[in-house]
Formats: C-alpha cells, structure tokens, sequence
C-alpha cells in the first residue's frame, strides 16, 4: 500500500531557493549559451547539412540531391584552391606578424609624453574605422600607375615598378594587398598594445632602471610578459580576421592577376554570394573552419601551455 | 587548460567564434528585412547603372501622374543580385518592380522568383511590343517562350576613335556600316599604324582592353569570339541543349591570338582594368580606338565615369561599326538591363504599370532628352527612338548602335544558362593569365574546356536532365506577334 505524501509550500520553499541559489551562475549564464547556439550553432549546423546536398540557387531554389562528399571534392580540387589557401596563409602568417610588430613600435612610442601624442592617437584610430571597401578603393588610386601617390613615392626612391602597375603584377599584387590591411589595421595593435603597456605598474619599471635595465631588457624581460595575454589573443583575432579577407581583394583585384592575390574568402564569396552554389559553399566553409581551427588550436596550445586561467 | 566560463572550453570557443565570422560571408547572409508595401507606393529595386539616373529624374512625373508614390532604391551589380537572391530565398516581399541583368533571367524564371508577363501584356492594348527590337527581347528579355522583363536598358557593343588623332597620322576612318572590308585583321593593322606613336606630345597607346577577372574581360572577349563563330557549348540555345563545352576549337584560339595582340597595344595596367577602367581610360585622351558596350558613346564625353565633366575627347571622338572575321556573318553581344515583377510583390499591377511607364517610347525619350550628366541615356530598345530627330541631335552615333543592335544575338555570346557565373569564372581567370603569361591558347583553353565540363558535371548541367527548348530569334518573333495581336 503506497500512502502519497504531499509536501506543503513552506516545505518546498527551501528545496526551490536552494536549487535556484546553487544553479544561479548556470541560469544567469542561460540566455547567453542559448543566444550563442542560435546565433553560431545553428548556421553551422546548417552549413554542414547543406555541404552533402547539391544545391545551387542558379539551378533551382531547393536542394537537388544528397550527394555525400561530393561537394568537399569538388572545394578541394577547385582550380584555385591550392592558390587561394598559400596566399590567404601568407596574408595571414604576414599580416599578423608585421602589424603586431609595427603596432607595437607604435604603442611603445605612444608611452612617451611627446608633445602632439594626443592628436596622434586620435588620428590613429582613423584607418580602423573606414571600411574595407572604402579602403580599397583609396588604394585603387593610390595604387594607379598614371600617378597614384604610393606609385609616385616608390618611383621617387628609384624602386622599380612593374609597367602593368603594382596591381597589375603577379610579383607585386598580393604584398600591395598586404599593405592595405597593414595600413589599416597596425593601428587596431598600437592601440589595444598601448593600454595593455599603461597598465604595466611603474614601480616594476622603476626597480629595473634602478638595477641599470637596458630598455631593451625592460621590453623583453617585463613589459612583454606582463602583456603577453592580451598580445595572444589580438594576434589570434586579427589572424582570424585576415585569414577571412574578400574585401580589399574584390575591389583591387578581383583575386587576379591569374590567381595571385584570390584568398580563400574571395572564393567563398564567389561561391556563395556570385555563383550561388549553397552546397559547394558550404563544403569551403566547412574546410576553411577546419584550417583555422586547426592552426588557432596549435596556436592556442602553444602560447598557453604555461599559462594558468 | 580551459576557459572557466560555464562549460565551453576556450577552444570550443574559439572554434564557434571563427566560424561564424568564416559562415558571415557565405550562406550567413540569406536573410533579407520585409518591408510591407502601401495600397499607393510602388517599390522599385534598380542596379545604379548610367540609366538608374536618368529614369531617376523622371520619377516626379509618374508621381504626379499616377498619384503613385515610388520608392526608388539603387544598388551596385553584386549587391543587387545578392539582396534579390537573398529575399527570393527567404521568400519576402522586398520590391515590386526590380532590375534583372539578362544572365540571371532564365534563373529567376525557372525559380519562380519573377512572373511571366505573357499575359499582363497581351491584355494590354497600349503596348505597342512591335517597337521593342527583336533581337533585344530575345537576347535579354525571353526565357523558354515566357517574357519574363521588358527592356529598360539595351547595350550592344561599337568602335570609338579619336578623329584627330586619325587625320593627324593619315589613317583612314573607320566605317560606321559592317563590311567585308572592316575586319578584326584591318582593326589589328589600323591599331599597329599607331604603336609607338605620340599625340600631342604625349605618348599614344593605340587601344585600350578590359584585363580583369572574371567578367570584364569576357565580356570584352566574347565578343571578339562570337565575331569568330565561337561558341560556348556543343547544342545552345537550339534543342536539344547539350552543354558539352566547345572551347577548344581555332575559333576560340585565333580570338585568344588577337586578344593578346590588343592587349600588346594597350596599357599594360589594363590587366587590372574593369568596365569602367576601359572607358575612362579612352576619355583621358591617350588612346586611339577602342571597342567597348555602346554606353560607352555617350560616357566617354566626360572626365571619370558618369561624372558630368566634358572629358578633353568630347569633341574629338567618332563612333564606328564593330569589326568582323573574314567570310563569317557578324555577331554583336548585347546586354543590359530590364525590368520584371517578383513573384512575391503584393502589388504585381502596379509594377506592370510602372515598367509599362519605364520602358515606354516616351518616358525613353524623356530620360535621353535629360541634360544633366552631360546627357547620359541612349540604351534604346525601342527602334523608333532610333529614327527621332530630337533624340539624333543629341546622340549623332544612333546609326551606328541601332545598325550593331540589329546584328546582336546576346544567348550566343554570353549564354544565360544556369551556373553561367561559375563557368565565367574559369573562362575568365584563363583570359587574364594568358594575356600576361606565355602559355600556348590552345594548351590553356583545353584546361579550361575540362574545367568547364567538370563545374558543368557538378551543376548537372551534363548530361543535361531538364526539358529543352528551341530557343531561336524566329520564334521570338513569333511570340512577339502573338502577345502583340492579342
């Protein structure tokens, strides 16, 4: 004989505050999670659905067939892959080292109290906060062999310049593609590297003078370190960032001459937003998701192997 | 070592970060906004081509004449194709009247994205359909046996050359009527007659090409390649369709050979130059002939593109038939834009009358008649507007556009079929190397040809499994006389 017993409300208030008390991080966190698998999870998702149908917009609205990895050979075989993913790395690898570099330079001459510093670091966040698009059609007359400033600038320092013109050159067109991004984006280090470098406590900078540190040594030694986190973690954005370059590439060159300057974001963009080609895109994005996980994960295990979080 | 922020792992998060910025330029942005359209407003989506401004300018007057308010949106060619594409998918109402490109008519058809106007025009006995040119309601506006758009805007393509520079070097005009004397060949020897010469004390490139990838330069080409008797595929547009590439023939070698030989003569920045590179390259005033889409007649009149400027060739420049190949009928490739209805516009009526109004004789010869720009509107499809003194006074060159527009066949040059831009693609990157690089035509072509048969295998396109049509001029006009007498 089973008796049922029923607990009253002032029993179970207890039982509710304290499972509320003790999930409140997981249901404060809860809208958020929830946010980020609609916003991230899903179009994955959908994505890697879409990568075993045929499905090409120009051919009919809906998917055609299932067509297993069909798509993911076609992607790999594409006449420009190979082409694409070596200069999407290189802009990358590249990109990312030299604005760090540049923008560091910067961040440590900003540090100084100079006069004229506070107009120069208004002036720097400029660049950042022109789009990409707009950026590459300056640099479309900056680049003009009929007297383009950049042109004229290097024809004035007796460097030779190709007659089809620096973006007509397969030798020239991907480093001019590479300078638009380092043009525009070294301020985006300068800046975030130059609070990182404010908030480095003096007296540690002090001591170390005080034992005759040499300002290199103070560089490497301390102010490196102690912003070694932030460091990580823009590189990382910003080889993110450069590895998904379409943009400047659609304006200045189209990915020609030849294939020199297509990146794997161009033919993404081919595919998806010219050729509307769901299925194959699809396959890309999957690919290229699995390149930049692949390297950001090495990266990521590399720079944080000692670190505690 | 993980991230303590609830129970993702700082590489779960990263992946999941670096996706969706990867997915936000791909299949990300299929999602375009509604907009509820008003019982009074028609909403027009327009490419911001020369012809957007001057049917802009014309707006008030239908306005106040209809006491229909129009909400009139302009964007660049990809980004019109791309919100078009978008809304159809996400199946919403984004416009009412909107314009197609004539290479996407036959997907927007198939799809059901645009409605056939068949019957909205044979109901209509006002539109007078006999004065449209045939050859541009077929190459541009027909779509296996449905009118799927009227032309708003028709391009074929023409010579322009600097007279003084001719008269001053002795070189002999070239004609404004095709002939068996004004072939490629003679192009090429004229244009050799200027190497190496300078004008004006500066130095003079004889021509000027389009040199970028993908569409610019086929663009360009093809029409060099359809003067050969190029074509494309083994069976298109007659049935049965067979799109088994064809692109190894001497045609398409011999076009490559010449195109070479163009770009020899021109600037070498051409390889990087688009549409408008070409034509404002001609208006700087150093080049001496050139072959490009007949906007191109009345563009070149200013300094930079649709500027308003009068460039320094404005005076000096002379109009001139296309040449042809040797013992081959011409073929012209037309282009351009036209209007049609989306299939989910609350309010299709209304948007037959507005590009009934757009397209008509008269709004046409209104927005040629507009003078600001420096006149910037003569993409007639109506032949009538071809013989209007008015309009002739102010556009000298109709002979010589309306004489190329009836030789066009725009399915032939460039065909609209679906995957049209993937193929154009490849086509387009192999032009751009061989004109830069040493390889052998035929040798690039034949990689190509496999390339092409590839995307086309992948897009389904061969064996092709859809139902076929004969798709001939003959039967355009056919239909051109049935919906008329209706």
């Amino acid at each position: 004989m089973h008796t049922a017993t029923i607990a009253s409300p002032q029993a179970l208030a207890p039982v509710r505050k304290s499972f509320v008390r003790r999930n409140l991080p997981y249901l404060l966190i809860a809208p958020s999670v929830i946010m980020l698998l609609a916003l991230i999870a899903y179009p994955l998702l959908f994505a890697l659905k879409s990568s075993f149908y045929f499905w090409n917009l120009q051919v009919g609205p809906q998917p055609l067939a299932f067509v297993g990895f069909d798509n993911y050979v076609q992607a790999l075989n594409a006449f420009d892959f190979r082409a694409a993913l070596t200069n999407t790395l290189i802009l990358s690898v590249l990109g990312t080292a030299i604005e760090f570099g540049l923008g560091l330079a910067i961040a440590l001459v900003l540090l100084q109290a100079l006069p004229g510093m506070n107009v120069v670091r208004a002036l720097l966040i400029l660049p950042t906060t022109i789009a990409p698009i707009v950026v590459g059609f300056l640099f479309r007359y900056l680049y003009d062999p009929g007297g383009g400033l950049v042109t004229w600038v290097l024809q004035s320092l007796a460097l030779p310049i190709p007659a089809e013109g620096i973006l007509g050159s397969p030798s020239t067109a991907l480093a001019a593609i590479l300078f638009v991004d380092i043009w525009q984006w070294t301020p985006f280090f300068a800046i975030v590297l130059y609070a990182s470098l404010l908030a480095v406590p003096d007296e540690i900078i002090e001591a170390a003078r005080l034992d005759r540190a040499s300002a290199w040594t103070i560089l490497m030694r301390i102010k490196l370190p102690l912003i070694r986190r932030t460091a990580i973690i823009i590189v990382m954005l910003r080889f993110m960032q450069i590895f998904n370059t379409f943009d400047t590439v659609l304006v200045l060159t189209r990915g020609g001459p030849g294939t020199s300057t297509r990146t794997l974001g161009y033919s993404l963009y081919e595919q998806g937003l010219v050729n509307f080609n769901v299925g194959l895109v699809s396959a890309q994005t999957w690919i290229t998701v699995l390149i930049v996980n692949v390297i950001v994960a090495l990266y990521v295990f590399f720079a944080f192997r000692n670190e505690e979080w | 070592m993980t991230f303590d922020i609830g129970n993702l792992s700082r590489r779960d998060m990263l992946k999941t970060t670096s996706a969706a910025a990867l997915l936000a330029t791909g299949v990300g942005s299929l999602v375009a906004p509604r907009r509820a359209a008003a019982a009074d407003t028609v909403r027009v989506l327009s490419v911001e081509d020369p012809f957007f401004f001057a049917m802009k300018a014309m707006i008030p007057e239908y306005e106040k004449e209809t006491g229909i308010k129009v909400e009139l949106e302009s964007l660049s060619y990809d980004a019109l194709q791309t919100r078009l594409v978008s809304a159809f998918v996400a199946k919403t109402s984004d416009a009412d009247v909107i314009a197609v490109d004539q290479m996407w008519l036959g997907q927007y058809l198939d799809n059901g994205w645009i409605i056939s106007l068949n019957d909205f025009i044979a109901k209509d006995g006002d539109l007078d359909l006999s004065d449209f040119i045939p050859e541009v309601l077929y190459s541009s506006n027909m779509w296996r046996g449905q009118i799927g758009t009227l032309p708003v805007a028709a391009y074929a393509q023409g010579v322009m050359y600097r007279k003084d520079i001719f008269d001053e070097f002795g070189i002999a005009a070239p004609p404004a009527e095709s002939s068996e004397d004004w072939t490629w060949t003679k192009y090429l020897e004229t244009l050799k007659a200027l190497e190496g010469k300078s004008f004006g004390g500066n130095p003079l490139f004889p021509t000027v090409v389009c040199g970028s990838q993908p569409s610019p330069i086929t663009h360009m080409f093809t029409q060099l390649s359809v003067s050969h008797g190029a074509s494309w595929f083994k069976s298109f547009p007659g049935a049965p369709w067979d799109f088994s590439p064809e692109l190894t023939g001497p045609a398409w070698v011999k076009s490559v050979e010449i195109y070479r030989q163009l770009y020899k003569l021109s600037p070498p920045e051409a390889i990087n130059y688009v549409w408008f590179d070409a034509g404002t390259r001609f208006a700087k005033g150093d080049i001496g002939m050139f072959y490009w889409w007949t906007p191109y007649f009345y563009l070149v009149k200013n300094s930079g593109y649709m500027t308003g400027k009068k460039s320094d060739v404005m005076d000096k420049y002379a109009t001139a038939a296309l040449p042809k190949a040797e013992g081959l009928p011409q073929t012209v490739s037309l282009g351009g834009y036209s209007l049609g209805v989306p299939s989910s516009s609350e309010r299709q009526e209304a948007g037959y009358a507005f590009i009934k109004w757009a397209t008509s004789k008269a709004t046409q010869k209104k927005m040629a008649l507009w003078p600001d720009l420096n006149y910037q509107f003569s993409d007639f499809a109506r032949a009538s507007l071809y013989e209007d003194e008015e309009v002739k006074a102010v556009y000298p060159y109709l002979d010589v556009q309306y004489a190329m527009m009836k030789q066009g066949n725009g399915k032939i040059t460039r065909p609209p079929v679906p995957g049209y831009t993937a193929v154009e693609s490849v086509l387009g990157l192999t032009l751009n190397q061989l004109l830069t690089g040493s390889e052998d035509p035929k040798t690039a072509l034949e990689r190509t040809n496999g390339l092409f048969e590839s995307i086309l295998k992948g897009n389904l396109m061969i064996p092709y499994q859809k139902e076929s049509f004969s798709d001939t001029l003959d039967g355009a006009k056919t239909l051109i006389g049935t919906l008329g007498k209706a």
